[in-house]
């Protein structure tokens, strides 16, 4: 790869910190919540792949530039976020869903209808 | 050997030891929640005041408080953390300049507080004329 010869938006993206994302996973009685940290992301620069069962999670922040004023403190650097994760078989990979708010994105990963717990009813004999 | 190496490349590691077990980050003057969380800022001054981003993920818009008090400005907040309890986090910044508390403006988009805060009018910076003998 000759870094030179990329235009300028190229070499950006390759300079950019690549941080893991402060992640936790929840369990409900239907489904698996995943949530992960993402300040500064916009729901356009987040990018979630399914590949056979690796949940892959990309994201990169904006930090604000604002002009005639002098960056005098530093502590949010531009970075790129990456995290993965390999789902167990009790998840339908078919049923994921995404929201993101206030900086948490949130995937709803239910569980498969035969994994879920159900009563079982006595019949009478 | 590896323990010393540690103690020149970073003269604080002993006392940043002994500071974790403690709520208050002396150095960086922020309350600490249980997690150890406390905002990353970036901050951008000018003539006419400040903007201070910063980071909090989690935190919904009406649990958080910006405070101005002449030259101190404080950033406080709560957010739920992993284990479902409520955090508080608290950080104050020391600035050379006062405040106009009156006229801040903030605003929160994708977990990043915005706040603008101007110069007090009387803390506009000016030049001191030296007077000759």
């Amino acid at each position: 790869m000759n870094l030179l010869r990329k235009s300028e938006p190229d070499v950006q993206k390759v300079n950019r910190l690549e941080v893991t994302p402060v992640a936790r996973v929840d369990e409900k009685e239907s489904a698996f919540a995943l949530t992960v940290e993402l300040p500064g992301v916009s729901d356009k620069d987040i990018e979630i792949t399914l590949e056979n069962r690796t949940l892959s999670i990309t994201a990169e922040n904006t930090v604000g530039i604002f002009k005639d004023y002098e960056l005098v403190l530093t502590e949010i650097p531009e970075v790129r976020y990456r995290a993965a994760f390999d789902l167990p078989e009790r998840v339908d990979t078919a049923g994921i869903k995404a929201s993101n708010a206030n900086g948490l994105l949130i995937l709803t990963l239910p569980k498969r209808e035969e994994v879920k717990p159900r009563r079982i009813a006595i019949t009478a004999g | 050997m590896r323990a010393y190496m540690n103690t020149i490349s970073n003269p604080w590691r002993v006392f940043d030891e002994l500071m974790s077990g403690f709520p208050y980050d002396l150095v960086n003057n922020a309350l600490r929640t249980r997690s150890g969380y406390y905002p990353r800022v970036n901050v951008w001054e000018s003539g006419q005041g400040l903007v201070v981003e910063a980071e909090v993920a989690g935190v919904e818009p009406d649990k958080m408080d910006v405070a101005v008090d002449a030259n101190v400005l404080t950033l406080k907040g709560e957010r739920t953390q992993a284990d479902g309890t409520a955090g508080e986090f608290q950080r104050s910044f020391n600035l050379p300049f006062e405040l106009d508390g009156e006229n801040i403006k903030a605003k929160a988009k994708n977990g990043v507080l915005t706040v603008t805060i101007p110069r007090k009018a009387s803390a506009e910076k000016r030049k001191i004329l030296i007077e000759k003998e």
